[in-house]
């Protein structure tokens, strides 16, 4: 029994293993704050625990987890209770983990990180001005390489709405960068 | 900006338009200049988009995830088992060889699996999981597949 027990512990963390990343990624572009990110995480892998049931097989796993974890940072962004989480990505200096992880390929290279911590914030903003159904879809689609069709499912919305969805947020987010890039924005640190 | 091609230019982008669409969108490109900024724009930015740093979260969240359903009042790996008992399952032999062609059509999937995986029960388990994922691409598309893969959904209840 204990046997059987453990490997079912096995299968589901092998589900998380497989997958945390790609709902911890959603999570964060989504809410734009990295401890929420992982709280979101956390509750997304227990509500989908506790969804299984509703699982339909029609629907591919990774469409199935992604309602699960849309549906939750949805009613969580109207909920209100992460309607400032945006402001902290202006500041990823000022967190150590984020500092770290964030760095990212060009970490050694100052003037390359700054102009990576630029864009993350210029898009960081851009995505916060997005409709939650906007950042959902773009979010997806940008950063998780789905579909339209696939988002579109996740999101129980026609292909044509979803187009709609990612070339509003797409042209949003793409403003922003060539207005960074123009030196419009007024940044705080641009050199 | 008001280039009614305009909306379809993401969609082109991202190479999501039918071939037909697509077309009649490139032939427009040649003769407007505005669609043609926006486009330069759009790819630019997706361009620029990969470059942002991948978000890793903390290996606290495993712990954390396994330990709030360790915590829920039925535990949660005893619901589990009732979700995709073995037992249950083996009975079915259209569900065996559905499983069995996931296991060959899938393989490369199924190689990525960590080593110690090596129990049958263990693998019993992924398998059906995996099943249920992969039966799209396995190509179980007729009426008697699709009633296999049903029939997983309705283990559900047979506890
Ligand atoms: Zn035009």
């Amino acid at each position: 029994m204990l046997k059987v027990a453990a490997g079912d512990r096995r299968a589901f963390a092998w589900l998380f293993d497989r997958y945390h990343a790609s709902v911890a990624r959603f999570a964060f572009r989504f809410v734009g704050d990295r401890e929420r990110a992982e709280e979101l995480t956390q509750d997304i892998f227990v509500k989908l625990y506790r969804n299984a049931k509703a699982y339909q097989p029609t629907a591919r796993f990774k469409t199935f987890l992604f309602r699960v974890a849309t549906n939750h940072c949805l009613n969580e962004v109207r909920r209100g209770e992460y309607r400032v989480a945006h402001t902290s990505m202006e500041t990823p200096e000022g967190d150590e983990a984020g500092a770290v992880e964030m760095a990212g390929p060009d970490g050694d290279r100052p003037d390359q990180a700054l102009a990576g911590r630029e864009l993350e914030r210029v898009v960081g903003e851009a995505l916060r001005d997005l409709s939650a159904r906007e950042r959902a879809a773009f979010t997806m689609c940008r950063f998780e390489g789905m579909a339209y069709r696939d988002i579109a499912e996740v999101l129980e919305a026609s292909e044509s709405a979803v187009k709609s969805l990612i070339h509003r947020a797409t042209l949003a987010v793409a403003r922003r960068i060539e207005e960074l890039q123009a030196g419009a924005v007024p940044a705080r640190s641009r050199a | 900006m008001s280039c009614h091609f305009e909306e379809d230019l993401t969609a082109y982008v991202d190479e999501e338009l039918p071939a037909a669409r697509r077309a009649q969108v490139e032939a427009h490109l040649g003769t407007c200049a505005g669609c043609r900024a926006t486009e330069g724009l759009l790819r630019h930015a997706v361009a620029r988009l990969a470059e942002l740093p991948d978000f890793a979260p903390s290996a606290d969240t495993r712990r954390a995830v396994l330990a709030r359903l360790d915590a829920l009042p039925v535990p949660w790996w005893e619901r589990l088992k009732a979700w995709w008992r073995p037992a249950v399952l083996v009975p079915s032999a259209g569900l065996a060889a559905a499983v069995g062609l996931a296991l060959v059509v899938g393989g490369p999937a199924r190689e990525a699996l960590p080593e110690e995986l090596e129990d049958a029960t263990e693998m019993e388990l992924v398998a059906n999981l995996e099943l249920v994922e992969d039966y799209e691409l396995v190509g179980l598309d007729d009426a008697d597949d699709l009633e296999v893969v049903a029939s997983l959904h309705e283990l559900e209840v047979a506890q």
